[in-house]
């Protein structure tokens, strides 16, 4: 069997390569694509765990302020030269309105003085956390990702992290055109 | 004098680490610089091998750090130059036998007499490593157009990147097929070198020669037709200064190429 599969293959090889040239089975792409992904997340920490967490943690505060597909919502990074950027893709289906967004903070003040000691939790008091704390107690209330990040080694100097455009950025298109914005989040890290 | 002290590492094993070290010091010697090859392996010695130096070792690095002699008298001579010496590692013994420190100031002693120390660093990222790196001031990073072996070599990177007395580290990408690179099935040259964001110090392509130099236990730099000796004799000149091209071993140009290479610069996605 082997014997007639390779002698099919060789035989197939030959005619494939006359009708298009130098193709092979490009496997290159897929294994730069592949090492990138890996890199990015080897580099930076980001485990596919704490990309979920990162996740829902977005949603959680971009909701109280649109209302928005979920489902939908995606993450990207994307990577040129020395500029990483974090992508962030969510389809729109409305802003909410002023009596909403009030609504939706009261609420959460509320969850917040209920259940203070519970500090594990990065969504209370997002506002005034993101307003009045420097970043230093903000990284402090994810301990998860601080206790990795022990373990690995410090950012390398040379990978100066600068601002991207969200230039070139598409999206993906199909399932989300219409009132589809995009939330781009630049990684200014030095 | 000072000579400078260079760490050839890679992370993942069997990318050429020792090949790469007896070359570079091999060609280096060639020049007329003094040069010590150091081979902090410990237990799976092979830079005497590939050097055709096994039988001649008397003392190793172990018995160095242990006081049984003096550095001198564990340096090894190459057969044909005597510019070029060996420090071997033991082969009885395990990495734990030796410390950062310790390696430090071997290599402090031999860079005051000799112009280059080469130090061939074992694969991974544990203590072998960390002893191999403690006393250089460069480094070159082997590794292959293969995934696997440029991950280790991005972390072995990183790792470099937070030691201070490492002030330059260079790409040396070897075991390069441009046959497969014509028809991308294997990652180019430039590929690699976007990804890992180093300079390129040498481009090794796959050449049998390697084997049989291997078994004759003479450096592949000394048979001036092999394409694989030209491409190191370059490097060596590279660390020397010079402005040498690299050797063109096509890579795709055309209108397919540059199709597929839209291809290769798709987006990552998470």
């Amino acid at each position: 069997m082997g014997l007639f599969t390779d002698l099919y293959n060789t035989v197939a090889k030959f005619f494939r390569q006359s009708d298009e040239p130098v193709i092979g089975d490009a496997s290159k792409a897929v294994a730069t694509n592949r090492l990138k992904l890996v890199l990015m997340q080897d580099r930076t920490n980001l485990t596919p765990r704490v990309l979920e967490q990162m996740r829902s943690e977005l949603v959680d505060l971009l909701s109280k302020y649109l209302e928005m597909d979920k489902e939908l919502l995606e993450l990207n990074f994307e990577q040129e030269g020395d500029q990483v950027a974090l992508m962030l893709s969510i389809p729109v289906i409305r802003a909410k309105d002023e009596e909403e967004i009030e609504k939706a903070l009261n609420a959460e003040n509320k969850n917040t003085e209920e259940d203070i000691c519970d500090d594990e939790d990065f969504e209370e008091d997002e506002v005034d956390e993101f307003e009045s704390k420097n970043s230093e107690e903000i990284e402090n209330s994810s301990e998860e990702q601080i206790e990795n990040s022990e373990e690995k080694p410090k950012p390398r100097k040379r990978r100066t992290k600068k601002v991207s455009t969200p230039e070139g950025f598409e999206g993906n298109s199909e399932h989300h055109e219409e009132n589809h914005q995009e939330v781009v989040i630049e990684n200014n890290e030095g | 004098m000072t000579g400078r002290v260079i760490v050839i590492t890679s992370g993942k094993g069997g990318v050429g680490k020792t090949t790469t070290s007896a070359n570079i010091g091999t060609a280096l010697a060639k020049e007329g610089y003094k040069v010590v090859l150091i081979d902090t392996d410990l237990g799976l010695r092979n830079l005497d091998l590939l050097l055709g130096l096994e039988n001649r070792i008397v003392y190793t690095i172990v018995d160095v750090i242990e006081e049984r002699c003096k550095l001198k008298q564990a340096l090894v001579k190459d057969k044909k130059n005597p510019n070029l010496q060996l420090l071997a590692a033991a082969q009885t013994r395990d990495k734990s036998a030796v410390n950062a420190e310790q390696l430090r100031e071997i290599c402090e002693q031999l860079k005051e007499k000799n112009d280059f120390v080469l130090v061939d660093c074992p694969a991974g990222i544990e203590q072998g490593f960390q002893n191999a790196v403690a006393g250089a001031s460069e480094a070159i990073v082997v590794t292959t157009p293969e995934m696997s072996a440029i991950r280790d070599a991005d972390r072995i990177i990183g790792l470099l990147a937070t030691k201070e007395e490492i002030t330059s580290y260079k790409l040396l990408l070897n075991r390069v097929r441009p046959n497969l690179i014509k028809t991308n099935e294997m990652m180019s040259v430039d590929d690699v070198v976007e990804i890992l964001e180093i300079p390129l110090v040498g481009i090794i392509p796959e050449d049998t020669g390697i084997i049989t130099s291997t078994n004759k236990g003479e450096p592949i730099v000394n048979d001036e037709d092999a394409l694989a000796g030209k491409a190191y004799r370059n490097v060596a000149q590279r660390i020397l200064g010079e402005e040498v091209p690299f050797l063109d071993l096509d890579e795709p140009k055309g209108f397919m190429a540059k199709i597929k290479n839209v291809f290769s610069k798709l987006k990552v996605k998470v």
